[in-house]
């Protein structure tokens, strides 16, 4: 069953001519994992909104077409009822820090608070949180002393103990040097693993590859592409529209011009070009 | 670095463990008392008798000390001096300099004002040596206070000490790039203005993340907000702040009784 449903989506942010999104279907079943690939001002980011909801609650401008998260409607709700539903994290993980609170486990109760948990229940989903994405040694520190990837692990950790449906999560890691996007990856693979519905924009395409369920590739506010990581990943289509690809798959199409690559599916990671060359 | 603009001391004590509101009218109604009060040595009083035990009883009487000697006693000192030269009362001309006299009332004057300044500034130094910011934000909210409000606050104290990170390093980019901020005022006043464009505009694109990321985490809701910490509430509490309340009222009706 789908647990996001997106309708012939089209939407104008205000005071622009051409829409950002248009006519996007898009069905996401509960427990998937839906990476979303696309060049700049493919329309990533407002998808993002769109789906979490600030698009149009925040954003104001001009939507047409229906937004469905766990079958309520996005346009007939608001803002506050909507973020319960679905959790977003976003690029920078700095400006995701409320800057209210003095350590990380009075950031990640933020939320709670607002919403009027009570206090105890407050404290063990806030524990929970937290071992979950295997922060809890940083709980009594401050959120402005930490790494970025110690910082987005934070933002991500106090989206979650919002217990959302869905998870949206816009570039996560492109920030990060490469032990913060392992560390982020670590715990998004975790959620997925254990059931979460998690729609992610992301450029890494090897991580993609290893992680995705389904991959949606968005060129001008339009689906190009849509269906199994390996058979997006490595279309041709996605080169002439600069899309951002694996290094393996470029060599490995070079090989196959060359008739040096025998399979008829080109790979996407270091592993699959490895076995591939060794046929 | 990554320093806060806070004063707080984390300790165990009586004082800490008062309200934060309590905290705050004692502070404000010493402040009042000794402005309202038409006797001479009230602030002089006031600072032996309340502020020092309260030192010793909040245990941060080392901290103040170090407070005292950075602020309120240069503060102080130079609205003493200030006030000694140029209050044009009295006739007693103990000391001349210049065109400058110094009369035995000016000088009393300056005695009464600088120590109400002291006074002032020592009551507040330890009401936020003692009170975490964010505890006196929420026990206002609580309060009635709009969470918006208390956000701005306490945001604010956090994000001030970033964007000052962020300007120096702003400041290094351009000087690498040849700026020049070292020669004469009017020079590096201008060289200023590369830094107001980067500064200025990136922190309006953070607020509207930063508002997407609370407004995320349900800063809008309706709900009835709880709070992580407890924050007490005694009847000691109570007790203090309609003493306070009605000492201030006190010396309020004595200054107009007997002026």
């Amino acid at each position: 069953m789908a647990i996001i449903d997106l309708q012939n989506v089209t939407y104008k942010y205000p005071l622009t001519d051409a829409p950002v999104l248009q006519n996007i279907n898009l069905q996401v079943n509960e427990g998937e994992f839906v990476a979303v690939i696309g060049p700049n001002g493919a329309g990533k980011s407002t998808l993002c909104y769109t789906i979490a909801g600030f698009v149009p609650h925040f954003f104001k401008g001009e939507i047409t077409g229906t937004v469905e998260v766990a079958g309520s409607e996005s346009s007939k709700s608001s803002l506050h009822e909507w973020v319960l539903n679905v959790g977003l994290a976003f690029q920078n993980p700095f400006n995701q820090i409320s800057g209210a609170k003095y350590t990380v486990f009075e950031e990640i109760a933020f939320g709670l608070e607002n919403i009027g948990v009570p206090r105890e229940e407050m404290r063990s989903r806030v524990e929970e949180a937290l071992k979950l994405t295997g922060i809890s040694d940083l709980a009594d520190r401050s959120p402005y002393s930490l790494s970025g990837g110690q910082q987005q692990r934070v933002a991500l950790t106090s989206i979650l103990v919002m217990q959302p449906k869905v998870l949206v999560l816009d570039e996560p890691t492109s920030q990060m040097d490469p032990i913060g996007t392992r560390e982020v990856f670590g715990v998004i693979r975790k959620l997925s693993e254990q059931g979460m519905t998690v729609v992610m924009v992301e450029h890494k395409v090897e991580w993609i590859a290893e992680f995705a369920d389904k991959v949606v590739a968005l060129h001008n506010g339009l689906v190009l592409l849509e269906g199994k990581p390996q058979e997006v990943l490595t279309s041709d289509l996605l080169t002439d529209k600069g899309f951002g690809i694996s290094r393996y798959t470029s060599v490995a199409r070079k090989a196959k011009e060359l008739g040096m690559w025998k399979k008829d599916m080109l790979p996407v990671t270091l592993d699959e070009a490895v076995a591939g060359f060794k046929q | 670095m990554h320093e806060r603009l806070s004063y707080y001391v984390k300790r165990d004590s009586a004082l800490h463990r008062l309200n934060p509101l309590t905290k705050f009218i004692l502070a404000l109604s010493i402040v009042l008392i000794s402005f309202l009060s038409p006797w001479y040595w009230t602030a002089h009083t006031l600072l032996l008798v309340a502020i020092v035990p309260l030192c010793f009883v909040g245990r941060v009487s080392r901290e103040f000390f170090i407070s005292a000697i950075h602020l309120i006693i240069p503060a102080a000192g130079f609205i003493f001096f200030m006030q000694a030269f140029f209050q044009p009362v009295g006739q007693t001309i103990i000391f001349k300099f210049w065109f400058l006299d110094i009369t035995q009332e000016s000088l009393s004057f300056a005695f009464r004002v600088a120590t109400r300044i002291a006074l002032m500034i020592s009551a507040f130094t330890l009401f936020l040596l003692t009170t975490h910011p964010s505890e006196l934000m929420s026990d206002l909210t609580r309060r009635g206070l709009p969470g918006q409000f208390a956000y701005v606050i306490i945001s604010t104290l956090q994000i001030l000490p970033q964007m000052q990170a962020k300007a120096q390093t702003i400041i290094a980019a351009q000087h690498s790039r040849g700026l020049d901020t070292e020669s004469t005022f009017l020079k590096r006043a201008g060289s200023l203005l590369p830094l107001v464009g980067p500064l200025v505009f990136g922190s309006l694109v953070e607020v509207e993340e930063r508002a997407i990321a609370i407004e995320a985490r349900g800063f809008t809701s309706t709900h009835v907000k709880t709070f992580l910490h407890d924050i007490p509430d005694s009847n000691l509490d109570k007790v203090i702040r309609w003493c306070m309340v009605v000492l201030v009222l006190i010396t309020l009706i004595l200054k107009i009784w007997l002026s």
